[in-house]
């Protein structure tokens, strides 16, 4: 890589968390550096939604430390406010708000939060529609869309903000097969424009084609980390091995 | 020999064709044999609840057409509008109907594709109001009949004898047609269906044929059963002989009435005066071989028919129809020079009951006492009406006081609906022009927000001097308060029941506990007792509340009822969005009230619109309460007006009548809600 900024955008330290007597992140240590694709894959239930949604503060964390772009989440409001800011996710059930039309779901962050004009915002939004695809749905409803056309307007509605980093949330798992691609290509296109990308997914391809690094989650921790190369090709630890033996 | 298939891949190349459904339009008695007819249990079904639908139907129709008194209606119309509302003032509740109108024609225009088939529906309808009342009016009205004579009319063992004058009003260049009843003089069974306006004494001699057609038939009844009882076939105990032949013995059939009486058989004179002066208009001599005289009568104001002659004469009249009696009083009306133009004290109204036109000339008087008059109390339509007497009774009559109103009100629509659509074309949508209905929409939508407040405002006024000046709310009555009621219980518990429903989700325990414990107190008692308390307990926590007029502080008692149960069905709302919608909303940086806002309570709302529309009519019609607490609401009036003497018993037509205008607002408000749910700003647009 060239010249990039060599302090990390996320730091996370010893980040455990408990859902009531259940430990469901132990000890999470990572650093993602900026422009950086981080791909997380494991099992259900191992704990890597859980993680990527402690990191806008979806959830909340019991201990350990997370600091993004150089500021500690607390219970300090005003700092959540500040990284939610910072941060655009899509979730797997694409949460479109139903009762808004694609632009209005587009603009509507950036008016409130931003406090930009409809005018600018609209003018964006248009602009975000084009880059996933689809300038032609802007005055539909959500209800009217395909789910990859969903999909892609909840990607364009988190772009809207001009977020420094990205969270996935298995974009891809509630979609046909035949619209997992449009998706996917949306997120290349996004990753090779320097986006710094967290990506939850159980596309290996996408993994192997885009991460820059693949984090392995089994039970609350990390089990491996390594390059895309070092992961598919030569796994070291037995229970990624056994992963992706039973997927590949 | 092989038993192994040949497996061969096979490809279609050829698109078969895209074909148009098969026709399934099948014919009416298709239709009947699959939904009514299509197994036993649903035939003995459609039978059942055909034989129960019709006879009900049949029995009620013919109540409504042929006995029931609407004139009680007629005449309280005001009152079930308006209550006491002030004389006057009436204007402001007319400009007030016809803004609503205005108001429902920018409405359609905005958001209603009106089908083909309801738009030419109401054509027909308000074609009919306009064409209906003219027809109507060439019906003849019914008859009076009045008896004349020396001899007094004998019915079971009350006498009656006939009144010498009779009072009327008439306007002028009406005629009044006289003749002997001769039609009704052939026989007791004709003299007996003598069905119209009568006086005492005609009335008398009918009910005289009535009792002695009813002695005859059970004496011929008796003496058939008896005829029949054989010795040898016993169809009668002892006992029962005994009984009948008891019962026989005491029947006696007089001969008949127009006999005894020597109905119509002498001559009657009669003169008509004027009410004021007692000048004689007319008069003369009615022949016993029925012919006519038609008197001409030359001004406004009372009348009196003057009869004599020897026997007994019944009188055919036509013109002169039944009177209701009004005492009020007033106060005196200046001029601008200080002068008095309309004086002070009590007076008597008197209207006719036909065409509810009235007089305040007042009822002449013979030898010092009020000369009897065809009163409406002992002149009722009596027996049974036909279906022309009802038409022009009635109908006529009740189209008459709506048509005017009706006009005006299609011309609002019409001009709401014309004005909306110019405005969307020659006005430039701002902003991206999507939506070509974009300005009537948002004025539309402004509407539910100013309308109830210009409603208000009209009815209560302003009090800037001149311009508006209050009204008293204690006159306010009939369905004008039982719409406000609704109206402000809606607009004000709207805002109070989203509060206490964002209040008891509220991770804050001092107001989700609060919220709750009001919530469930007020649901936990009934209205009553709630208006009640608006009633009684307030002026005990402060004297200055008792100065409240009672209809706001029943509004208020109304507002913090309804406000209870709507909070819980936002919250039914509230609770029924995905946390996904909240999820993506904070993760796009919005703040919580800013999430509340523009996500959640949007949709929540969405989701409850039947709910809410039913809580909208179970209030609407919840406010029938306040007739408990002194207001007269339209439920309230219906109280009043079955009280009055004239009308006493008719208690069916008047609850008949209210419930019809409660079903109509109701359906309506349903009706719309329905459009909602089904248009894309209901819950239909979800995901």
């Amino acid at each position: 890589m060239e010249n990039v900024i060599r302090e990390p955008i996320i730091v996370c330290r010893n980040l455990n968390k408990w859902f009531g007597e259940f430990h469901v992140l132990r000890d999470v240590s990572v650093e993602v550096m900026p422009r950086e694709v981080v791909v997380i894959i494991g099992p259900s239930g191992s704990g890597k939604s859980t993680f990527i949604r402690c990191i806008n503060r979806l959830e909340e964390h019991q201990d350990g430390q997370i600091i993004v772009d150089d500021m500690e989440l607390t219970h300090d409001v005003r700092n959540i406010a500040t990284i939610r800011r910072e941060i655009g996710m899509v979730f797997q059930q694409f949460n479109l708000f139903p009762h808004l039309t694609v632009l209005q779901n587009i603009s509507l962050a950036p008016i409130n939060v931003r406090n930009w004009s409809r005018d600018k915002a609209e003018q964006k939004g248009r602009e975000l529609l084009e880059r996933v695809g689809i300038p032609e749905q802007a005055d539909k409803y959500p209800g009217q869309l395909s789910g990859g056309q969903q999909q892609r307007v909840a990607i364009a509605r988190a772009l809207a903000m001009e977020p420094k980093i990205m969270l996935f949330d298995e974009p891809t798992s509630a979609l046909d097969p035949e619209m997992i691609k449009e998706v996917l290509d949306v997120m290349k296109e996004l990753a090779g424009s320097g986006m710094t990308m967290l990506v939850v997914t159980h596309e290996m391809g996408f993994a192997r084609e885009v991460a820059d690094r693949v984090l392995f989650f089994d039970q609350g921790r990390i089990v491996e980390v390594g390059t895309p190369e070092h992961f598919f090709e030569n796994p070291q630890h037995p229970r990624t091995k056994l992963f992706l033996s039973q997927i590949l | 020999m092989t038993d192994s298939f040949e497996q061969q891949a096979l490809v279609y190349y050829d698109e078969p064709p895209v074909k148009a459904p098969p026709l399934l339009v099948v014919g009416p008695l298709a239709w009947l044999r699959n939904n009514l007819f299509s197994s036993p249990f649903n035939i003995i079904l459609t039978l059942i609840s055909g034989i129960v639908l019709v006879t009900g139907l049949a029995s009620f129709v013919t109540w409504i057409v042929t006995q029931a008194n609407w004139f009680i209606v007629i005449f309280n119309f005001r009152q079930f509008m308006l209550g006491r509302y002030e004389m006057g003032a009436e204007g402001r509740v007319i400009l007030m109907v016809l803004v609503i109108a205005f108001v429902i024609g920018v409405a359609l225009a905005a958001w209603a594709r009106v089908p083909r088939g309801l738009l030419f529906l109401t054509v027909i309808l308000v074609a009919l109001m306009f064409i209906l009342p003219p027809a109507i009016k060439t019906i003849p009205l019914p008859p009076t009949y009045v008896s004349a004579g020396d001899a007094d009319i004998v019915s079971g063992s009350s006498t009656q004898p006939p009144i010498p004058q009779w009072g009327f009003i008439a306007r002028a260049g009406e005629t009044v047609e006289l003749k002997l009843a001769v039609a009704l003089s052939s026989d007791d069974a004709q003299l007996a269906t003598l069905n119209s306006f009568a006086d005492v004494g005609a009335n008398f001699l009918r009910a005289a044929a009535a009792t002695r057609l009813r002695d005859q038939a059970r004496i011929d009844e008796i003496t058939t059963l008896l005829a029949t009882n054989l010795p040898n076939e016993r169809t009668l105990t002892d006992r029962q002989r005994a009984t009948l032949e008891t019962e026989l013995g005491r029947l006696s059939v007089p001969e008949a009435v127009t006999t005894t009486t020597a109905l119509n058989q002498t001559p009657i004179n009669w003169r008509i005066v004027r009410g004021t002066t007692f000048e004689t208009i007319d008069g003369g001599v009615l022949q016993p071989d029925g012919a006519a005289v038609t008197v001409m009568l030359p001004e406004d104001g009372w009348y009196i028919l003057e009869k004599d002659g020897s026997g007994t004469g019944l009188i055919e009249s036509r013109g002169i129809y039944p009177l209701l009696e009004r005492n009020f009083s007033r106060g005196e009306t200046l001029d601008d020079a200080g002068d008095v133009t309309q004086a002070a004290g009590r007076f008597s109204e008197y209207v006719r009951m036909t065409d509810s036109w009235s007089t305040l000339e007042e009822r002449p008087r013979i030898d010092g006492d009020n000369v009897p008059m065809a009163q409406i109390i002992d002149t009722q339509y009596r027996g049974n009406g036909t279906f022309s007497d009802w038409l022009t009774l009635y109908v006529g009559n009740f189209l008459d006081l709506l048509n005017d109103g009706i006009l005006w009100i299609v011309v609002a629509v019409a001009a709401g609906y014309g004005v909306a659509k110019l405005a969307d074309q020659v006005l430039p949508a701002r902003g991206k022009a999507r939506d070509p209905r974009i300005v009537s929409r948002r004025f539309s939508l402004w509407s539910l927000i100013a309308l109830p407040i210009v409603m208000f405002v009209l009815a209560y006024g302003v009090g800037l001097g001149d311009f508006l000046p209050f009204t008293d709310t204690r006159r306010w009555g009939g369905l004008l308060l039982t719409i406000m009621l609704t109206m402000v219980g809606i607009i004000a518990s709207f805002p109070l029941g989203v509060l206490l429903a964002l209040g008891r989700r509220s991770s804050l325990p001092v107001i989700s506990i609060a919220s709750t414990i009001y919530i469930e107190f007020v649901r936990g008692v009934p209205l009553i007792t709630v208006l009640f308390m608006a009633q009684l307990l307030v002026p005990l926590i402060s004297p200055s509340l008792a100065e409240f007029d009672n209809v706001f502080r029943v509004m208020v008692g109304i507002t913090l009822f309804s406000a209870a149960y709507l909070a819980e069905n936002v919250r039914g709302g509230l609770q029924a969005i995905p946390p996904g919608q909240e999820e993506a909303a904070k993760a796009l940086g919005l703040r919580g009230g800013q999430v509340t806002l523009l996500i959640t309570l949007p949709q929540a709302l969405r989701f409850v619109i039947p709910a809410l529309v039913g809580q909208f009519i179970s209030l609407f019609k919840d406010t029938s309460l306040v007739a408990i607490v002194g207001l007269t609401d339209l439920s309230g009036i219906a109280q009043t007006s079955v009280a009055q003497t004239e009308f006493l018993g008719l208690r069916r037509e008047v609850y008949l009548f209210i419930a019809l205008v409660y079903f109509i607002f109701s359906y309506v408000m349903a009706a719309i809600s329905r459009r909602l749910e089904a248009s894309g700003s209901g819950a239909a647009r979800r995901v």
